[in-house]
């Protein structure tokens, strides 16, 4: 390189420096982490938590921002690698400095990204359905809870008439805790053991441990537990209660239809599937089968409707890079982001300071809430979240028919306990 | 709603409108009446309201329920605090407007002056269901369906009505049987009106129905038995005979499954054939570590996707490059017209889309060797290096022009769906596959064994030096074996788009699988790959039905091959060549 060049250089790059550095002087900036999988097998549906936080923030900055400061969002790729999230994590807190972090999916993840958090006193706001049992000092959690979408699709099925349930699932912690609390809530609500299918596992003492059939992440071979679900439905007023993640599920929904097992005989819930997964999922083949969540984006409320417009109008003018702009749908755990984004603005407003121990302590008050899309959201003290639940049924063009609403539903992380509890008072 | 499916409700609701119609006699106004009062009624009137309509038998009546169940039923209100139920016409004017035909008179809904009113659909209420709602509206419509066309329809209505556990059924399906014309449906009416007589009172009935159920080898009646069998209630004779059938009915269970697994097992085993043969080629006879083989099947799998869309809308997409040349946003696209197919035709894309997906691995292949692979015949190892790097910038590729999510491939309707032989089912896209791996073994061993071409790549593969010493241009032949192989890759990936979901990542949940097959099966044999995938296809079902567990049978699975590649290194069937040497 001539010196020449070398000056050239030198100038470009002291101009794009006080560039910057002017930018920097006008406007205060808060920087604001998104930790996602935005590649591998769960980038399917983590990158649309990305874009509706990016749609989040360009909203609250448009608005004034938090405080006065705008936010400026650093995003990491969780690379659907576990022990990724947590180097992410940890390079958030302690390079980036960032205030808070949106991010995780599976609970895998959050279980990596928890002692990060912890030990760096960080704030992790959670959005996506999981299997409770878990509470940290540094976690927020606006997703939904066992009980706040399991326990009532079985109550629905319940008042539906069904008496066999059928659990299914992927192999690890979220499917696998679920269906135990599913178990005892099925024992706790006079259904027998033996009208619970899918398999029961024992300890050497001959407890029950855990209930269900598990399949590995992108399993693709449903054969043997659709024949079984066959041989179990049978005898009628059978039910499925899915908690397979990811992919597979276009798998075992093909070999569903291909046993020729419609809902109106053994309905399938499914806990994973929302909106956004059905966008890429043969949805003919899962007309009519069930779901349950926080949000649904057929919701016929103002504010849903504010919310979608709104939406829709940044998709067509937003450039951020690999935001796809066509086809896009809502659901649940977007939801719950744009939600937790609102919630932590609120309760930094309110504690007049970006300090994680002080926005906790409002954040635990009780007193934050937000009239989101889904309905009204309140931060409870136990870092859980109360909120609508609803049940729907999917319809030929991704959408949901919502048929039942239970109405601000508490979050509650420790279900287990109260269930053995009550289960011990019946002596079962 | 998409529009074929509006269609169709369109088309049930003008059926319905058409009958409402007709003269009415006095039977049908009754009926009329019934179902008004129904759609209107709440709780327990509304069940025997329905009830009464069920054993009308009338078309009408069937029309009426299932428009309900399809939210067809509007609820027009003459006043604030009346209703009157109607459907309405599938002719729409201009403002999306249509006339509503009256359920209780069959009369056009008109204003005071004898003007015809017009409604939106969109804006009518409807006459709301819930599930348990429509289940009654379902039994009623399975008492009406006992006489519709479809033999199958006739047949889920009678199984439907001998889980209801209503004595009442079981006089409208004894009415039925002698007019029933298919056998198969006449023994599931047999089936269910021996499920409905065990909640008679008279024992003797009782353990006559439980033989016939025996004789007919009714899983249905499972859970009833063993309710029956474990009730200390059961009168001792009915329990006895509760529990003979049960032993009964678990041995056919138990054969049921057998042959289900053995089936299931040929099936997986199908899959990875399909999916290792292409690698037996590139990886077996070639020797190259292709770890690309996943992207190739991916190729083959995106190609229907593409031939999908042309014969529907059509297929368009655009990259801007995240980078700019000169200043100037750089990007290419694509847009190509859809032949919008319908029926029969749109169909049949499956069978188009299985040759062009061959070709598109082959080019692929043919691409991949030309580029890459040919300079590193000898460096094995390298090309282990080389391929992931090209499996990792393909999968990006698939990214940047179909998206990161899955993309939707429809099963054509003739590979949905399955036919059973004594209660063990055969789904046709499992039927297919087994036909297709036949195939396709088939062709491959004829072109490896029996042409020109074979002799050539067999030569190739056992002794590059001395084959070019004979004269053969042995990079020619590499160039067709690898793009012959890739092109396998790529039929797979055409019929793994009928099982499972089509993404970028497809060809990486299928790698380990191939390589593990090829590798049991001895490297560079044909013959090993076809039995170590059946084998492995096989053992992996029967683990799965034993151990009650994907999981753990998987495991098993692995954890058997390793004990197996150390007795026998070499795999199944060793080939003995100096070239592997």
């Amino acid at each position: 390189m001539t010196n020449k060049l070398r000056l050239v250089f030198a100038f470009a790059a002291a101009a794009v420096l006080g560039a910057g550095a002017s930018a920097h002087a006008q406007d205060k900036v808060i920087k604001v982490g998104i930790l996602h999988s935005l590649s591998g097998t769960m980038a399917i549906s983590e990158t649309s938590l990305r874009d509706i936080l990016l749609y989040s923030f360009d909203q609250i900055n448009a608005q004034g921002g938090v405080m006065g400061y705008k936010i400026e969002p650093v995003i990491v790729d969780g690379a659907s690698n576990w022990p990724n999230f947590a180097e992410k994590a940890k390079e958030l807190l302690e390079q980036d400095k960032v205030a808070v972090i949106f991010g995780c999916w599976t609970s895998v993840s959050r279980k990596y990204v928890l002692p990060v958090v912890e030990k760096d006193n960080g704030m992790l706001f959670y959005p996506v359905q999981y299997e409770g049992e878990e509470q940290s000092k540094n976690i927020f959690y606006t997703a939904e809870a066992v009980g706040q979408q399991a326990t009532p699709a079985v109550d629905y099925l319940l008042d539906q008439g069904k008496k066999k349930f059928f659990l299914v699932g992927t192999d690890y912690v979220y499917p696998r805790t679920t269906n135990l609390v599913l178990l005892k809530y099925l024992l706790l609500h006079g259904v027998p053991i033996e009208n619970i299918g899918g398999g029961l596992d024992k300890d050497s003492s001959g407890k029950v441990i855990s209930a269900g059939t598990y399949t590995p992440f992108g399993w693709t071979d449903y054969q043997q537990i659709v024949s079984q679900i066959k041989q179990f439905a049978a005898s009628g007023d059978a039910c499925v209660l899915n908690t397979i993640n990811g992919d597979s599920n276009v798998a075992f929904f093909k070999e569903i239809v291909a046993a020729g097992l419609s809902p109106s005989d053994c309905p399938v819930v499914s806990f994973s599937l929302a909106e956004d997964e059905l966008r890429s999922m043969p949805t003919k083949d899962l007309v009519g089968e069930l779901g349950c969540w926080t949000y649904f984006q057929s919701l016929d409320t103002p504010e849903n409707k504010t919310f979608l417009a709104g939406w829709n109008n940044w998709l067509t003018t937003e450039n951020y890079s690999g935001v796809v702009k066509e086809k896009r749908a809502v659901d649940s755990p977007m939801v719950l982001s744009y939600d937790g984004a609102y919630l932590w603005k609120a309760a930094v407003e309110k504690a007049g300071t970006f300090d994680v121990d002080a926005v906790r302590k409002v954040l635990e008050s009780g007193s934050i809430s937000f009239a989101g899309p889904g309905g009204l959201i309140t931060m409870q003290a136990n870092h859980h979240a109360t909120k609508n639940v609803y049940i729907g049924e999917t319809k030929a063009n991704g959408q949901f028919k919502i048929l039942k609403t239970f109405n601000q539903v508490y979050g509650e992380p420790w279900l287990l306990k109260g269930l053995d509890e009550k289960l011990a008072a019946q002596g079962k | 709603m998409k529009p074929r499916l509006s269609a169709v409700v369109l088309l049930l609701l003008s059926w319905g409108a058409c009958a409402l119609h007709a003269a009415p006699d006095a039977g049908e106004a009754a009926v009329r009446r019934t179902l008004a009062r129904a759609i209107l009624a709440e709780g327990a009137e509304q069940q025997s309201l329905l009830g009464e309509v069920s054993e009308s038998g009338s078309k009408l009546a069937h029309d009426v329920l299932a428009a309900w169940t399809r939210d067809g039923v509007y609820l027009y209100h003459p006043t604030a605090s009346s209703s009157v139920p109607v459907l309405l016409e599938d002719q729409l004017d201009a403002q999306g407007k249509a006339r509503a035909v009256r359920i209780d008179d069959g009369h056009i809904v008109t204003d005071a002056r004898g003007g015809e009113l017009r409604f939106d659909p969109n804006t009518l209420d409807t006459a709301d269901t819930d599930m348990r709602l429509r289940s009654t509206i379902q039994q009623a419509l399975d008492a009406l369906t006992l006489a519709d066309p479809d033999p199958d329809a006739r047949r889920a209505a009678v199984v439907k009505l001998g889980n209801s556990q209503k004595l009442k059924y079981i006089a409208i399906l004894e009415a039925r049987r002698p007019r029933e014309p298919v056998a198969d449906v006449r023994k599931a009416i047999d089936e269910s009106i021996a499920l409905l007589e065990l909640g008679e009172t008279d024992p003797q009935v009782k353990i006559q129905a439980i033989h016939r159920l025996t004789q007919l080898k009714s899983m249905g009646s499972l859970d009833r038995l063993k309710a029956m069998a474990d009730n200390p209630a059961t009168q001792p004779l009915v329990a006895q005979a509760a529990a003979a059938a049960l032993l009964e009915l678990q041995r056919h269970i138990e054969r049921v499954n057998f042959f289900g697994t053995i089936f299931r097992g040929a099936s997986l085993g199908s899959v990875l054939l399909v999916v290792a043969l292409g690698l037996a080629i590139t990886f077996g006879l070639m020797g190259i570590i292709n770890m690309a083989h996943g992207e190739m099947i991916a190729v083959g799998a995106y190609t229907c996707y593409v031939v999908q869309n042309l014969f529907g809308s059509g297929f368009r997409f655009a990259i801007t490059l995240p980078f700019s040349f000169f200043g100037r946003q750089v990007g290419f696209g694509l847009n190509l017209p859809g032949l919008n197919a319908g029926g029969w035709f749109y169909q049949s894309y499956f069978l188009f889309a299985i040759p062009l997906s061959f070709v598109a691995g082959a080019l692929a292949g043919l691409a991949l060797e030309r580029t890459v692979i040919r300079f590193l015949y000898r460096r094995p190892l390298e090309s282990l290096l080389a391929t992931w790097g090209v499996s990792l910038f393909m999968q990006q590729c698939f990214r940047m022009v179909f998206g990161a999510n899955n993309v939707q491939v429809d099963s054509p309707s003739w590979l949905l769906g399955h036919f059973s032989i004594d209660d063990v089912s055969f789904g046709y896209n499992r039927v297919f596959v087994i036909g297709f791996a036949i195939v396709i073994v088939l062709g491959t061993w004829l072109l490896l064994t029996r042409t020109p071409l074979g002799l050539l790549i067999r030569s190739v593969m056992q002794n590059r030096d001395m084959a070019a010493c004979m004269g053969v241009r042995t990079d020619r032949v590499n160039m067709f074996t690898f793009a012959f192989g890739s092109g396998l890759a790529g039929l797979a990936g055409a019929f793994l788009s009928q099982i499972g979901n089509v993404g970028p990542s497809l060809g990486q949940n299928y790698i380990v699988d191939s390589f593990m097959v090829v590798v049991v099966g001895g490297v560079g044999s044909i013959v090993g790959t076809v039995c170590a995938s059946l084998g492995i296809g096989t053992v992996d079902q029967v683990l799965q039905q034993l151990l009650e567990s994907p999981v753990v049978g998987k495991i098993t699975v692995l954890v058997a091959i390793i004990f197996f590649l150390q007795w026998k290194p070499g795999g199944l069937f060793t080939t003995k060549s100096r070239s592997l040497d």
